[in-house]
């Protein structure tokens, strides 16, 4: 009981991505010309890139005026982010027709406090849900489908959750983890 | 009416695969009969009291049973070539599991005499249209490849019959359940070729696998990844020990150095200390410790080469093993 306390006050989300849209096709090398700090290079990536500094988000800008916003340590950094970045847009003379935001993936980190014999996981765990192949990942990977989400982990109890679309999704996908290791007497 | 008729040749197909598959199921049971006093699997069949015995409590499970075997006896391979009646057995690693008929090469009829020339020229067409047709349609032609690309690559890596057996059975099973649409059959023979040298527990590491295959590591390993997850292979992590017996022979080392790195990897693994280590890497540096105790050392750069691992990677699974086992080295 103690480490699911310990696995959950761990846990840190480490990224968030989210997609949105503006309602309409934009041109991205005129924004580009306008916008000073945006990146575009089309030969290396087909969209815009223009980076947040507080929070500190990039937004992916798309000639169909569709928008993915990555690299915000939590959901409110997201919205922060795409209201800075629709504001500059509404500046340089773009009416934005903001569309709801969608949480695509969060990826979160946590701790379980104490190493993990990951051979004995894998055989206990079943060898059908889970993926254990040291030669070319030196991590487990299991896939839960309850919730949605991948675990991550490592030798040395860290765990990396991702997939999951929901803070509770992470949550609940520590909580499994932890409870099936308790089960196996692993903890 | 064509149409109808394909339906009923297809619906013929379907019933012939479905009994197959029913054949190999009670072939699997019958593989594992247990002893119905304790339970082991261990039944030994004595041919010569025509018993089915329990090798663990003694128990006769079976009298009287039917020998299987052939009726004539043969002391030489002359004599057994003269007797048998039947052609080479079943593979799974030629297209047609090797069923197919074969017009001879030599112009002898069933007699022994040679054949007229004026039959010959129609002999030598029909050998070579009874070759064409062998490989009736594209998955077939498919097969075929993959299955000569799989005998290539296990004669290059040297593996023995049954990986091939297991390579092949693979490689069907994943052509069976459609998993080679959008991979490239060249990547899965190497998948399969990997599962089944895990399968047979003489695991060989994906570099060795990409050495003598068109592909690339990564390529291998993910189409691996994806094969055994599709398939349920169920393939145990391998273990470095599974490793050591080819290091250390790759190494010219004595027996004894072989023991004692599997002694040493025995202890690692009660202490934990493989975990989300490569296996390669723990069994090299287990080897490297293993010759220096036995006064045949090798350098780290030596086995680093045989192992496929960098020094590197050597010297810090060495420290790990040598501090958590208490091991002095003195070099």
């Amino acid at each position: 009981m103690l480490s699911l306390v310990h696995a959950k006050k761990s846990i840190r989300i480490e990224n968030v991505v989210a997609s949105t849209a503006i309602g309409q096709e934009i041109d991205l090398k005129s924004i580009a010309r306008r916008l000073k700090d945006a990146e575009y290079e089309p030969k290396r990536f087909p969209g815009l890139v223009y980076r947040t500094k507080n929070p500190k988000t990039a937004a992916l800008i798309f000639r169909s005026g569709k928008v993915v916003c990555t690299g915000a340590k939590s959901v409110e950094d997201v919205a922060g982010g795409l209201e800075k970045v629709f504001k500059k847009m509404g500046e340089i003379g773009i009416d934005v027709k903001e569309s709801p935001i969608t949480i695509q993936n969060i990826v979160a980190s946590a701790d379980i406090g104490g190493e993990l014999n990951l051979n004995a996981i894998a055989i206990g765990l079943g060898l059908e849900n889970i993926e254990y192949e040291p030669e070319q990942f030196p991590g487990l990977v299991y896939r839960l489908s309850e919730p949605r989400a991948v675990v991550l982990l490592f030798g040395s109890g860290k765990l990396v959750i991702t997939g999951g679309k929901s803070i509770e999704d992470v949550e609940a996908a520590v909580e499994k983890i932890t409870r099936d290791l308790e089960g196996l007497d692993i903890l | 009416m064509v149409m109808e008729e394909i339906e009923k040749v297809k619906e013929v197909e379907k019933a012939e695969k479905v009994k197959e598959s029913e054949k190999e199921e009670a072939l699997e049971e019958g593989v594992r009969a247990k002893c119905p006093e304790c339970g082991s699997t261990q039944l030994v069949h004595d041919y010569e009291r025509a018993e089915l015995v329990c090798n663990e409590c003694g128990l006769v499970v079976e009298e009287d049973f039917m020998d299987m075997g052939p009726e004539w006896r043969a002391f030489d391979h002359d004599q057994r070539m003269k007797r048998s009646r039947v052609g080479a057995p079943m593979t799974y690693t030629i297209h047609d599991k090797g069923l197919s008929t074969m017009i001879d090469w030599r112009n002898r009829d069933s007699y022994g005499k040679s054949i007229s020339s004026g039959s010959r020229a129609q002999l030598y067409r029909l050998r070579k249209w009874q070759r064409r047709i062998r490989v009736s349609n594209a998955t077939e032609r498919n097969l075929a490849f993959a299955l000569s690309e799989l005998d290539r690559m296990a004669s290059a890596l040297g593996l023995p019959r049954n990986v091939r057996e297991a390579a092949a059975v693979v490689y069907r099973k994943a052509v069976e359940k459609n998993l080679i649409r959008g991979r490239s059959i060249e990547g899965v023979a190497a998948a399969a070729l990997y599962a089944a040298c895990r399968q047979c527990s003489v695991p060989r590491t994906l570099d060795e696998i990409a050495e003598v295959s068109r592909v690339s590591r990564k390529e291998i390993g993910r189409t691996y990844r994806f094969v055994s997850r599709e398939l349920e292979l169920k393939l145990v992590p391998t273990s470095p020990i599974d490793y050591v017996p080819r290091f250390t022979s790759g190494l010219n080392l004595k027996g004894d150095v072989q023991s004692k790195a599997v002694e040493i990897l025995r202890q690692a693994a009660e202490k934990e200390l493989t975990s989300g280590r490569g296996p390669t890497g723990v069994a090299a540096a287990a080897i490297y410790i293993a010759s220096i105790l036995c006064g045949e050392r090798r350098t780290q750069r030596e086995v680093a080469d045989i192992a496929g691992v960098t020094e590197v990677t050597i010297r810090n699974r060495y420290k790990e093993l040598a501090e958590e086992l208490d091991i002095e080295i003195i070099l």
